[in-house]
């Protein structure tokens, strides 16, 4: 049953990277884009094929792989099925400097926002850690609560800064808050290569430790886990993996909150197994959600968090109902 | 709109502001927006956030100005449960801009000056089809923003702008007036010309996107690019029939009129063509 679903989840990714590559925008048709990717065709066609959707397909690939991945060891680090990105205010905080930075910079430093994102959503993190930090340490609770307050603050800053933004500056702001892999580049791609890479690897290095968190923090501690290490290195790869997110495709909820769910009702609690599995669920449900962004109202692009939205929450809410 | 001496006039935007001068009400204006900037006796009257209703209410306005293009909505509802008069002005084309004219001009009181300025309008809209019918037809998109690509829709002002000037706008129908549209776009073999108001910021995004893919086919030409003088081609107002004229200029000097053959070869315009980006990226 387990073989079976990972075989159609690398089917469903495979598909989606297909379609995005064949059908991902208004300009070719299926056949022209395969030709291109053969090396054929028009230099206008291989430009659409190799240099927009390309990088637009892998920065869909880590971006869902990285949000993904850092809701699930959240999750597991907090205890709690609600904690991603979102709730504990990394987004937010790398939203907040994004949107300041397109409202504030010189036009000629807006190559500067990625940046500023991935700034944010540190000083973000440092704000949560900070707070959360007792006289035992920090707590799951504790960094939740901190993770609630942080991402309100940034959440008003975002406000404040779209209703005095100038108009002008406005589209490139809500961008921001919306979500979109629009931006997408090759030099784009190879950035967010190490903060994707890299903590994903501590992560799933961690992968028992969070399974034996996940039971609860006494428990682990008992069984040889060392709470404190990992829950600093835990927090830090996911604020890293959320942080690269934001500062190159912006706000996309949803997935890291759902798909680990989805892939806890298929593939078990595992931690270490769900771990990998989560990554390439979220690769494809971006890669997919952002097919849809171009192609439903085609050439207009929805923002793709509205997407991922529509296309996760029913699925979710139909395996919530049937699980016992 | 009920009757009533109108003697103190507040304009919400800058094209309406520019209206109210251009039909000789400027006298009447208590205050501008922030943002006007034009005509230059507006730099002597007091300004107010045009967000701010009190501030708006303390000017005791006989009639507001405001505008679909650049109005905001709640304060125009909120002024009119307050019982001010306010005139909405909803400038979507260049027969509706002459419209404008003659129903700013009655409310304000200056019913012959909105005539005027209408014929005007429509006179210089009469010369403009003149040359644009030299021009061989060629699909273009208007774009307000770079990235995220925002591009004027049929159903405003800036569709019809193209069309005037000969060109078929390639921008969706139906995702309202301004939407956000995929950077491909920009790769459309069909696209002949893109048209952009001349503000720096765009004028910078240009320079990003022409060294990325998307923007292959500006960077070499097979694009043309129009840059119009910003504030006449951004807002619906008594100066909007410039940028017309400005457009049809500028594809008359670039096209090779009566031949029906657009050259790459053929010397660009000097003033308002494609800027040669310095270098591809690496």
């Amino acid at each position: 049953m387990r073989r079976a679903a990972d075989v159609v989840l690398i089917a469903v990714l495979l598909a989606a990277a297909a379609a995005a590559l064949l059908a991902g925008g208004p300009a070719l048709s299926a056949r022209e884009a395969l030709a291109a990717l053969a090396g054929n065709g028009s230099p206008e066609a291989r430009t659409i094929v190799l240099g927009l959707r390309l990088p637009r397909l892998a920065l869909g690939l880590e971006v869902g792989a990285a949000l993904a991945l850092a809701g699930a060891a959240l999750q597991a680090l907090l205890s709690n099925p609600l904690a991603d990105p979102f709730l504990l205010g990394i987004s937010g905080g790398g939203a907040a400097a994004a949107t300041a930075a397109f409202a504030a910079l010189p036009a000629s430093a807006l190559g500067l926002v990625p940046a500023t994102a991935m700034a944010g959503s540190a000083l973000a993190t440092g704000l949560v850690w900070w707070m959360a930090r007792g006289p035992l340490g920090p707590s799951s609770t504790r960094m939740i609560l901190a993770g609630v307050a942080v991402n309100a603050a940034a959440s008003a800053v975002i406000l404040t800064i779209l209703s005095l933004a100038p108009s002008p500056r406005l589209p490139g702001a809500l961008a921001v808050t919306m979500g979109s892999l629009a931006s997408a580049s090759a030099p784009a791609v190879a950035w967010l290569t190490p903060y994707v890479l890299i903590p994903a690897f501590v992560l799933l290095l961690h992968g028992r430790d969070l399974g034996l968190l996940a039971t609860g923090e006494e428990s682990a501690a008992g069984l040889g886990v060392e709470v404190a290490t990992v829950r600093r290195r835990v927090f830090l790869a996911a604020a890293a993996l959320c942080g690269g997110a934001v500062a190159f495709a912006g706000v996309i909820g949803f997935v890291g909150l759902v798909v680990p769910h989805l892939c806890r009702m298929v593939w078990g609690h595992a931690t270490r197994r769900l771990l990998p599995r989560t990554m390439v669920a979220g690769a494809a449900l971006m890669v997919l959600g952002d097919l849809v962004a171009r192609r439903a109202l085609a050439p207009v692009e929805l923002p793709v968090g509205v997407v991922t939205a529509v296309l996760g929450v029913p699925f979710f809410v139909a395996l919530l109902r049937r699980s016992p | 709109m009920p009757d009533g001496a109108v003697l103190r006039v507040v304009p919400l935007a800058p094209d309406v502001t520019e209206l109210a001068f251009a039909l000789g009400g400027g006298d009447l204006v208590a205050a501008v927006p922030a943002a006007a900037d034009h005509p230059p006796e507006v730099k002597r009257l007091p300004r107010f956030r045009q967000e701010d209703v009190e501030a708006i209410l303390s000017l005791h306005p006989d009639l507001v100005l405001a505008t679909t293009a650049g109005s905001n909505a709640r304060v125009i509802e909120r002024l009119r449960e307050l019982g001010t008069r306010v005139f909405t002005t909803d400038v979507t084309s260049f027969d509706r801009l002459a419209q404008a004219c003659r129903l700013v001009g009655r409310a304000i009181g200056r019913p012959e000056e909105g005539v005027r300025l209408a014929d005007d309008v429509e006179a210089r809209c009469t010369l403009v089809r003149t040359r644009a019918a030299t021009l061989p037809r060629r699909t273009a998109l208007y774009v307000v923003w770079w990235d995220p690509l925002i591009v004027g829709s049929p159903g405003t002002f800036h569709h019809d702008l193209l069309k005037r000037a000969a060109l078929d706008n390639l921008a969706p129908a139906g995702a309202g007036r301004y939407p956000r549209v995929d950077p491909e776009l920009l790769l459309d073999p069909r696209l002949d010309v893109v048209v952009a108001p001349d503000e720096k910021d765009l004028r910078d995004g240009f320079a990003r996107i022409v060294r990325s893919p998307a923007g292959e086919r500006l960077a070499s030409g097979a694009v043309q690019v129009l840059w119009l003088p910003a504030d006449q081609a951004s807002r619906p107002g008594p100066r909007l029939p410039e940028a017309l004229e400005a457009l049809v200029a500028a594809r008359v000097a670039y096209e090779k009129p009566g031949s029906g053959v657009r050259g790459p070869g053929s010397p660009p315009d000097r003033i308002m063509t494609t800027p040669q980006p310095q270098g591809r990226p690496q």
